[in-house]
């Protein structure tokens, strides 16, 4: 007799109603899931009382300093409202940012974004459209007081504005003179004589020193960085006049193999090479040559963080080539942008108004730690913050003034930006030939193109 | 007379297993068959696209091999280490002692922390091995800086840190083999090693082989490490499977649909070489009783 109260049918039966919900389960998850592309009204407020509103940041874990300790403390005098922030790695907080939204989870007010993110958190409907509240009240905002090099590229896309500019970032050489003079090396103005300096300091310090440190490890941020540098400084681009890629150029060659060439006088080993390690081998002393952010200016200067406060120098990024003309890269650079999650909106617009003014867009960037650097061009010819970064002011108002390198920020542009950092790593291993490793990353971007 | 069952007792099961397994599963299979980003996903049904684009990746392919090997190697040497130090162990008692407790300290830490300590003590300038080896006057050491010697120093702190595991389990069969067994043998006068495959490894066997089969798996997953010590590097040297599906999902092109056709390719490769450990351990179970 059968006497099972859980038969092979009726088993059978439930498990086909449970695949058949768990099939159904990923559809309506992804209806749910279709972000928002709310558009911010014009008459949303510039300023205002906050009382008991608590704004809840996703930030780059380097800018914690600005928005914790600076800003939050002047924000609650200034407004009443409270500021509290979230740091994400780098290299995760456009993803994490797209999650809050699209799990709809909607922690957060206000996202710190990279601006080569912008693409796809704009795709993923993460971002609130500002365009007609900026337009608007662009007199009040102050628009026309952000450096043209920057704004733009920081927070339009496709003939609509996402956000405002926070960090103005670009890169310059700093070098340590002290290794320079013990060496008898001058400053370098080329990247041939960046390697020649380079390969006479490794030599004669026999590993007590560095001529170089090149930072190389395999993200965008880092070896990108290095690349794209060296490309400016050879007069490419990464896309030319068309917006089509030009990753075979000769000045992109010319690049890599500079990249690959200057390894052996550069601090080992490039591919291994991060910002802890390539800030703290500067700092400490222990190399003389590093391309990085203009807030290097405020850490070296800093004698509880530095061993060579007094003892460095900063010039534009070197040139090489036929390119007589130096030229910095948007490395980076972050803007504040309104969540499309959001349930303080008011407050959130009028905070991104407020910390992206001059006032205290020279506070944060004149505070060492904070790795802020100017977005409005009062900041950046102010008396003040030349005061801070001392010796580099030049080098900085040279490059934030120009014409820097944009990168691409289009949807799917990290994919882009990691598949060449790829390419970049297989050159300098000695895996693949420069030519090669370039080919792969001009294919990979023209089939992303098309 | 046979009780009844009410029905509603299967429902906790039945939820679980499809909360846990069935809705991942189809979910998992559904991104790998449609245009998925992390921003949208399920847009559009492409067929086997993209499978195309996951073997289309340049490390892909290369790292279902890179952690086949990995995970056979570190699981042969941890389970061989961790039965060697159980013998030891147990050679001086039944109790694992403070030897055994330090000796479990690597498994207990978070293989996060794992990662920045051994990179520490890797970092060519500065670091701890680095010292010690130019004091040798062994210069320019950094094994880190080739991708053969990236991924030997990726497994062996896998080693180092998962042999205890192995240990554990390898010291508590220990414990299951008859003494008296063992001094017969020896008072027959059988060499020690005639003793352990005679008497001692028909005991342990099936423990060993779970743990080796364990061993396999752990190693097949490995990321931690990798992420902090290596980020891949140098090349794609040490880019293991996790690695690039992590890198495919969230890390730069937040391409879900790709990452999910590769996790499923991964996951078959997996699932081919765990069962073929899986059957060779029954036949040997089988042939041992």
């Amino acid at each position: 007799m059968n006497t099972s109260v859980f038969p092979r049918r009726r088993a059978l039966q439930l498990l086909g109603l449970a695949g058949g919900a768990a099939a159904l389960a990923p559809v309506l998850a992804a209806c749910g899931s279709s972000g928002g592309t709310d558009a911010l009204p014009s008459t949303a407020p510039l300023s205002g009382k906050f009382d008991g509103v608590t704004l809840k940041l996703l930030v780059n874990q380097p800018h914690v300093t600005s928005f914790r300790d600076v800003l939050a403390p002047k924000w609650q005098q200034a407004t009443g409202g409270r500021l509290e922030v979230t740091p994400a790695p780098y290299d995760q907080l456009t993803s994490k940012q797209i999650l809050d939204v699209q799990s709809g989870t909607g922690e957060f007010d206000i996202f710190d974004y990279f601006y080569f993110g912008l693409g796809d958190l704009v795709d993923a409907g993460a971002l609130t459209d500002l365009t007609q509240w900026i337009d608007t009240n662009a007199q009040q905002i102050g628009v026309s007081g952000y450096l043209p090099s920057i704004y733009d590229p920081y927070t339009l896309l496709d003939g609509k504005r996402y956000g405002l500019p926070y960090d103005g970032d670009v890169h310059i050489l700093f070098f340590n003179t002290e290794l320079f003079e013990r060496y008898r090396v001058e400053p370098p103005r080329t990247w041939d004589e960046y390697d020649a300096a380079a390969a006479k300091i490794t030599t004669d310090a026999k590993g007590a020193a560095y001529g170089a440190i090149v930072s190389g490890q395999q993200v965008p941020m880092i070896l990108g960085c290095s690349y794209i540098n060296r490309l400016t400084g050879y007069g490419g681009n990464l896309l030319d006049a068309q917006g089509k890629p030009a990753l075979t150029s000769d000045a992109s060659v010319a690049a890599l193999k500079h990249l690959v060439a200057v390894a052996p006088s550069a601090l080992p080993t490039p591919l291994q090479i991060g910002f802890d390690q390539a800030n703290t081998a500067f700092l400490s002393g222990q190399g003389a040559l590093l391309d990085t952010w203009t807030d290097m200016a405020l850490r070296a200067e800093d004698p509880t963080a530095s061993k060579i406060a007094g003892r460095w120098g900063a010039l534009p990024l070197p040139v090489g080539g036929t390119n007589t003309t130096p030229r910095t890269a948007l490395d980076a650079g972050f803007g504040l942008g309104i969540s499309t999650a959001t349930k303080n909106r008011d407050a959130a617009a009028a905070f991104i108004n407020w910390a992206t003014a001059a006032p205290q867009n020279q506070l944060v960037s004149s505070t060492a730690g904070a790795g802020i650097d100017p977005v409005r061009g009062e900041v950046l010819e102010s008396a003040g913050y030349a005061k801070v970064v001392t010796k580099a002011i030049d080098p900085i108002r040279q490059g934030l003034n120009g014409h820097p390198l944009v990168w691409p920020k289009q949807a799917g542009a990290p994919k882009l930006l990691q598949d060449l950092v790829d390419q970049l790593a297989l050159a300098i291993n000695g895996s693949q030939t420069v030519e090669q490793s370039l080919d792969n990353a001009q294919k990979s971007w023209e089939s992303a193109a098309t | 007379m046979t009780r009844r069952v009410p029905l509603w007792l299967a429902a906790p099961a039945i939820a679980g297993l499809l909360l846990f397994l069935v809705y991942p599963t189809v979910y998992l299979v559904a991104l790998a068959l449609t245009r998925s980003s992390l921003a949208h996903p399920l847009r559009v049904f492409t067929g086997v696209e993209n499978f195309q684009k996951a073997f289309a990746a340049p490390a892909f392919a290369p790292s279902l091999g890179k952690s086949t090997l990995f995970a056979i190697v570190v699981a042969v040497v941890t389970t061989l280490l961790g039965l060697g130090l159980a013998m030891l162990l147990r050679h001086r008692g039944a109790g694992f002692g403070v030897a055994g407790a330090l000796l479990l300290l690597p498994l207990v830490t978070a293989p996060v922390l794992v990662g920045v300590a051994w990179k520490l003590l890797l970092a060519p300038v500065g670091g701890g091995l680095a010292g010690i080896a130019a004091a040798l006057g062994l210069g320019g050491f950094n094994p880190l800086g080739s991708g053969v010697g990236a991924l030997i120093v990726l497994g062996l702190i896998h080693i180092w840190q998962w042999t205890p595991f192995a240990a554990l389990i390898a010291f508590a069969a220990l414990g299951v083999v008859r003494p008296e067994l063992v001094e017969s043998a020896r008072v027959d006068g059988a060499s020690p090693w005639r003793t352990f495959t005679v008497v001692t490894w028909p005991a342990i066997a099936p423990s060993l082989l779970a743990v080796a089969t364990l061993e396999l798996v752990i190693g097949y997953k490995v990321f931690d490490t990798i992420v902090v010590i290596t980020s891949g590097g140098p090349g794609f040297a040490t880019a293991l499977s996790p690695f690039v599906i992590y890198q495919t999902g969230l890390r730069g092109s937040f391409d879900m649909g790709t990452a999910a056709a590769q996790t499923l390719v991964f996951a078959a490769v997996v699932g081919v070489v765990a069962t073929a450990v899986t059957t060779v351990r029954a036949r040997m179970v089988r042939a041992e009783g």
